[in-house]
This record gives C-alpha cells, structure tokens and sequence, in this order.
C-alpha cells in the first residue's frame, strides 16, 4: 500500500501549476499506485482567512466519491488569526480532517508562540497530526514577493519542546537535519514523521542510523514538487539498507499509525 | 513493487504526462466569427437604489462651511433619509473644552436639520465627570447617543466603564471607532507610530462586550479598510456587538461574509461619509429585498426603538 | 449600453474571491446589465511568468462558446520580464487581446524604466491602450504578504504624480486609469500636458466621488463605467454614473460614462 504523506490542491500565486485539482491529483496517484493522499489546500497558505481554504477543500472532496475514498484533509489553521479556534473544530468534526497544517513563516508568528502551542495541545488532545514544511519552494527560484527564508529541521525543534506528546510531521527536509544530542534524542522520542520529499533525503544509513526507520514515510509534495523523487528515495533502496518490512513502513505502515488509521 | 516495477510505471507516467499535457499552438477564435450578442435586459439602478429605507448610522460633519449641507446632498442623491451624524474628536488630548466645542457643531447641525439628521456625541472618558455631564447636556439636546467615539482610550480600558454603564443606562448604541489592520494592534498589527496608541481593536471590542453582555456595541466601518474576515470571524460569538458597514473600501462580498458570520440582524448600513461605496455594496450583495431592507434601516431602526428614539 | 473598462477573472492569493471566473462574471453581467466587460487575469498580477496567465485566460475565453464575445481580454505584461517582446506579441496577434496591464509596483520597476517605455512604445505603435492602476486593494486591509505601499506611512499607495512620469515620456500612447482611489492632482504643467494625453480613467475608485465636478474639469470624454470587480463590489463604480443629476450629465454624457467613451477608446 503506498500513502503520500504530502500533497496539495490549490493555487500558487508565483507559479501556475498543474495536476493541483483533485481529478488531476488522483490521475497521478493513479499513474504511480498511490492509493491514498493526504492533502492540503495550497491557498491556506496566502489567505488571510485560512478557514476558506478549508472549505474549498471540503467541498472539493465531498464532490465525489472516490475522493472521500482517496483523499486524507488536512486543514490549514493559522493560531493567530480571527476564529481560529471554531475554525479547528468545524475542521476536525464537521469537515472531517485528519490533521492540521500549520506555516509559521507564511503567517508570521513564531512556532513556540503560545497561541501555537494552545493549537498543538488542542491537536494533540483530539488525537491529530500537525504538519510543519521547511519550505515550500526553492528560495532562489520563487517570487520576489515570497519569503526569503528556509527553515532547516532545528526551526521545528521549540515546537517539539513545548509539546513532546503531540503527534508531528515534518515535509520538504530540503535543509539541514543536524540536531544536536539533547534535540536528537527528543525528536526520536516524539511521534513525529518525516517525509520523503525534501532534497536532503539522500543518505537512508545514516538518516536511519540518527532518526530510526519508524521516522520516515511517502510524500511527494505534488504539485510542486514532481510526483517521482519522493517515490524513488524508497524504491531504489537496496535490500542491504531496508528490507521489505521497512520499505512498507515507509510506503504506508508509519503514516496509518501516526493518522490511526 | 519492486525497482523494475517502478521504472515500467514511471515510463508509463512520462508518456501520460505527454498525452495529457494541453495542446498549445492551437489557433485563436476566427476574428469576426458570428457569436451570440444579445444584450442583457437594463437594471435601473436608481430605481433599486430608492426602493429602500435608509439610515446612515455612521457620518461625520465637517467645519467647513459646506458642511453639512454637502452631507445632506448625498443623501438626497441616494435616498438616505436619515444620517447619525458626530464630530469625531481627532485631536489630542480631547479636553472637554474640545469636546464640548465638537459636540456644539453637530447640535447646530441636527438644530437645523432635524428632519435628516441624528446626532452623536463625542467624550473622553480620562475626564469621567466632565464626559457624564456631557452626556447630559448633549441628551437633552436632542442627539440619541455616542458619535463615533474616538482614539483617546481603549474601548475597554477601565476609565470607560462608568461611561458605558450610564449609556447602557439610557439604552444608546455604544458606537466606537476601531481598526484591524497592519500598523495597529492585534494580529500581525503593530502601533508602529502611525496610530494613536489607544486606537482600539476588534479583540478590545470583545473585551467589553463580555463584560457588558447587556451594552450594545456598534463597531464602526468594517469597510475602513480594515481585515472584515478577521473581524467578522472574531464577533461571531457576541450577539451584542453590531458592526457598521461604512468605509471607502467596498469589497465585494464584505457583506455576504458579514452576514455569514454574524446574522443579518447584526450589520447597520452607514458610509462614513463614502456614500457611493456604502449605498453600492450592499445593494450589490447576495442577499434578499427584506435581508436588504433590514440591513439599510430596520436593524438600526429597532434598536433605537427600544431606548424610545425610533424613526418612523 | 453599459461596457465595464476595469474587470479580472483569476485568484487573488490573499482572499477567496466570489465570481472570479467568466461564467460567474457573465452571470453578475447579465444581472446588472452590462453587455461588455475589458477583462484580465489577476494571476498574472503574481505569477512572475505572465504568460501563464495570458495563456489561461485565452483558454477559459476559447472554452466559453458564444459567450466570449463578452469580453474583451487585456494581456498582463512584465517588460522587466524574459521574453516579454515575444509574449506580447502572442497576446495580440495569437489570443486576440486588444490592451495590455502593467504593474509596475507588483513587478518591481520605476514608472520610468526603460523597459516600461519601451512596452509604452510598442502598445502605442500597435494602438492599444496600456493601463494602470493606483492599487489593486486597499493596503489597510493587504495582507502582510502584499507589496508595502501604504497608506499614511513613508511609502504611501500611489496618486496620479506617481503613474504621470510614464504619460511624459511616452505622451502619445493611450492609457488607461484604472481605480482612481488617491489624489488626482499634477502641478500646473503637468496637469496641461495630462489634459492632452489621451486618457481614460474608470469610475471604480473612490476618488471619483463627485463625478460631476471632475467632468467639468477634465472633459466629459475621459471616464468611462469600471467595477473592478470582483475586487470591488459590482455597483459602486455604476452608482456614481447613475445617480449623477440632469445638469451634471445629461442623457448624452451618461451614454458617453455608460459606453461611448470605451466604444471610442478601445475602437470597438
């Protein structure tokens, strides 16, 4: 079973895209054996009014039902904006959604503010993931209107700190991984996930070696990044350095268990 | 799946990207190729513009010597029987020699006009004595409550609380200016030097909503050019804040959104003297004749009833 | 006849939009009585490739049936931009589009960049309008993702003194004004050499409040009915036009606001 921890729908305002609906996001799930895809709505990200996002994306998926079937929402909350705390409920209960995206830099708070932390707590209380991506773009390809700033994994460690008993994701390791003994060994304790995605996934030995093999899972960060890499990080493991038991944590076993599905 | 596997199905991916990339290059529409013209039925804007009552809860006369009839011009223009007028007290500090001076302008105008104008006075609660005793004066003067109050304190900062209660007392609208919007407090929003450091927010508005569950706020311009997502998102929980639909900035869907979140029977139609865009953006809403109706007039209307100073 | 100079299709990235694509647009149209609207695509506003949304644009027109004789489209063009000369070019020769939009601000250049001058140039040898806008929202409610031009501080959103320069060096081109929300004020040469130009401003923004007066003073053949829509609600920039009294606007002038002017701008 293959689970794609990290797509989107939605709109990049820098960039046209393609395959960013739900009909053309399943026919690429299709083309590559993804079975399901947890997604988000790209427009959250800009919005001032991220709850319009969600929405978008209810609406979207409910449209259909193979969507329903395919689809894992999460919602996008920005804990410093008006409502948010309505707007997580209506996501998590009404809407459905399986965890919350959260994007500190676009939003412009600081990821242990304590806004933040009471979103993280009340996502940990239900029981869902919240996601944090250490860029959503290349820096030196985006717009001269988007952020001039990449996170590395240790921007991700206050959060950790501030709620170790949460359930996290981490998308697009495109930066640094270092952490040093004390952040190692508290991302090791957290039940956190790191996607295959990012550009720095590249040395599975030591990746493995640092983290475990229960850290890691699918994600193609599609439609911005392209569907293949994420993939080819797991496929083209050798035997010596993940045996079939782990491929298929990666493929899909460590993201149903941190969803609880 | 195994490698081989997964090279077959990339390969078949690339050729499906292919095939299901758009076509381009194709040409444009032939030029002058017969297409269907017909032109849509006329809207008499006019018309639609006269059909309603209205009173403009929220406008402001001047020191000019135009003013207030220049005011008055646009109501007659757009049928706006009715303007809540104040002088808003921009100045520092707001002595109550200031404010009485204010307030002396606008009771001249509504002494004058009392048939298209309702007045609001203005205060400021760090002088609590000279502001109640100007409650009175200005009450018995004829003006139906507080004009939009201004950015000399938080709406709620304690120094208001004996004002608010007397005006609860009297059964008026509590009707203060406030923003939401980068450069002033709140979300994202700084007091960066361009704002009066006491410029209240939406978050002070809920603060003295709860605290007076009895008072009736009215949040001035929610088309001021602040965030009205944020805004209306914020009050949606506190049924006794109201909010004025006024401001120079008429986006579309501000009162669809408005009514969304907090009900139809909690938005006042005003302009801030922007009467284009006030009268324009609700009559371009999505919303029923009676929806309409309530919002230009009757939501007002019924509150000011209820303190014995309804229009009939 | 009503022809609106100043509509979008498209996303604007820091607000849902309502009745932000042709379908929804005909709809509003049909509605409040307008049979022309001069479109383009707000993507194009960010996107730094323009072309993509020149391109989309073209594709939702083509994919609209009878109905695209509504339109009529404008390119959105970066001329700091790679390849720009050839993408006009595209605009006008292969998509049918009969104006071009800048945004200087958005796009990051001077109102005097050569580049712009010489776009200004080119639109002008192929007689069609280039348009401008004092801001595309008001910058008390942007978002804090949105260009810095605002209100009240050191780097204030534009008034007319900021597009004029443009109208200097290139003073026979024809442009358009779009959402006149600031100052309209020129010293007094300036002001003589903008009253020659030909220029068509639209009656979306809200410094066009006393429309009456302003005919006076720059001539009854320089506005013309403009919604900015969706940005702005569909009515506002109809209502200044429609409520104008019999001595400020007579029948004939009204026709002219309503659609004469943009007939005779836009040579439809």
């Amino acid at each position: 079973m293959l689970i794609d921890s990290n797509a989107y729908i939605g709109h990049w305002p820098f960039l046209r895209l393609t395959h960013n609906t739900p009909e053309t996001l399943l026919g690429r799930m299709k083309e590559f054996g993804t079975d399901a895809s947890v997604i988000s709505n790209l427009n959250g990200i800009f919005y001032k009014n991220t709850q319009h996002a969600n929405e978008e994306l209810w609406e979207a998926i409910r449209s259909k039902k193979i969507y329903t079937d395919r689809f894992i929402p999460f919602a996008v909350i920005n804990p410093v904006y008006g409502g948010w705390r309505d707007d997580l409920e209506q996501c998590t209960t009404r809407m459905g959604m399986k965890g919350v995206r959260l994007y500190p830099q676009y939003h412009g708070y600081e990821i242990a503010t304590p806004s933040c932390v009471e979103l993280v707590k009340r996502c940990r209380d239900k029981g869902v993931p919240v996601a944090f991506c250490l860029r959503m773009v290349d820096s030196r390809t985006s717009s001269w209107m988007d952020l001039d700033k990449e996170w590395t994994l240790k921007d991700i460690v206050p959060i950790v700190k501030a709620v170790p008993d949460a359930k996290y994701l981490v998308v697009n390791v495109a930066n640094s991984m270092a952490l040093n003994t004390e952040d190692m060994d508290l991302f090791r304790k957290a039940d956190l996930l790191i996607d295959s995605s990012g550009r720095n996934i590249t040395n599975w030995v030591d990746l493995f070696k640092s983290f475990g093999t229960g850290k890691f899972c699918f994600g193609t960060h599609a439609p911005i990044l392209d569907y293949f890499s994420g993939l080819l990080r797991i496929e083209s493991l050798r035997p010596t350095e993940a045996d079939e038991k782990t491929k298929e944590q990666l493929r899909s076993g460590n993201i149903k268990k941190l969803l609880g599905i | 799946m195994n490698r081989r596997n997964f090279v077959t199905r990339g390969a078949a991916g690339m050729a499906g990207m292919l095939l299901s990339s758009p076509l381009t290059g194709s040409a444009a529409p032939p030029p002058g190729e017969a297409a269907t013209r017909s032109a849509p039925p006329s809207f008499d804007l006019m018309k639609e513009v006269m059909k309603y009552r209205k009173i403009d809860v929220h406008a402001h006369i001047y020191w000019t010597d135009d003013s207030p009839e220049t005011q008055l011009d646009y109501g007659r223009r757009l049928g706006i029987e009715k303007q809540v007028i104040s002088r808003y007290l921009d100045v520092m500090p707001g002595t109550p020699e200031q404010f009485r001076k204010f307030n002396d302008l606008t009771i001249k105008a509504i002494k004058k006009y009392p048939g298209q104008l309702l007045g609001g006075f203005v205060l400021n609660p760090v002088y609590q004595k000279e502001s109640l005793e100007e409650i009175k004066r200005c009450t018995d003067a004829g003006m139906i409550g507080p004009g939009e109050l201004y950015y000399q304190v938080k709406i709620n900062d304690p120094k208001y609380f004996p004002i608010i209660e007397k005006l609860i007392d009297l059964k008026m609208i509590i009707h203060s200016h406030a923003e939401c919007q980068l450069g002033v407090g709140g979300y994202r929003m700084k007091y960066n030097g361009y704002k009066q450091p006491n410029t209240s927010i939406p978050e002070d508005f809920v603060d003295i909503a709860r605290r007076y569950p009895e008072g009736i706020f009215q949040y001035a311009h929610i088309g001021m050019g602040g965030d009205w997502e944020y805004e209306c998102k914020l009050f949606r929980e506190y049924p006794n804040i109201y909010v004025d639909t006024s401001g120079s900035n008429n986006a579309e869907n501000m009162i669809d959104f408005a009514v969304e979140h907090l009900g139809e029977d909690r938005l006042f139609f005003a302009s801030d003297n922007s009467y284009y865009q006030g009268v324009g953006r609700v009559l371009s809403a999505n919303l029923t004749d009676r929806q309409k109706q309530k919002i230009f007039f009757d939501n007002y209307n019924n509150l000011l009833k209820k303190g014995g100073r309804g229009v009939d | 006849m009503l022809i609106d100079i100043n509509a979008y299709v498209g996303h604007w990235p820091f607000m849902q939009l309502k009745y932000n694509n042709c379908t929804a647009l005909v709809e509003r149209m049909n509605k409040y009585g307008v049979e022309t609207s001069v479109i383009s695509n707000l993507n194009g506003i960010f996107y730094k490739n323009t072309q993509s949304a020149n391109r989309e644009l073209y594709e939702e027109l083509k994919a609209l049936g009878t109905q695209r004789k509504r339109f009529i489209p404008f390119a959105v063009i970066n001329p700091t931009y790679a390849g720009w000369q050839y993408d006009l070019e595209e605009c006008v020769k292969k998509f049918g589009m009969k104006g071009v939009r800048v945004y200087p601000k958005y796009h990051d250049y001077e109102i005097t960049d050569p580049a712009l001058i010489e776009l200004v140039k080119r639109t002008r040898d192929m007689n069609l309008p280039v348009a401008f806008n004092y801001k595309m929202v008001d910058s008390r409610q942007r978002s804090w993702m949105d260009i810095d031009y605002v209100a009240y501080t050191p780097k204030p959103e534009w008034t007319l003194k900021n597009i004029f320069p443009i109208i200097k060096a290139v003073p026979d081109a024809k442009y358009m004004i779009l959402n006149v929300t600031n100052s309209m004020q020129l010293d007094a040469a300036d002001a003589a050499l903008f009253k020659k130009a030909r220029v068509l401003m639209d009656t979306s923004g809200r410094t066009i409040n006393d429309l009456g007066s302003l005919l006076k003073t720059q001539g009854t053949e320089r506005f013309a009915f403009g919604t900015h829509a969706p940005i702005l609600d569909y009515l506002t920039g109809m209502l200044r036009i429609e409520s104008l009294r019999a001595e400020e606007a007579d029948a004939r002038v009204k026709e002219l606001l309503r659609s004469g002017n943009a007939t005779h701008f836009l040579g439809l």
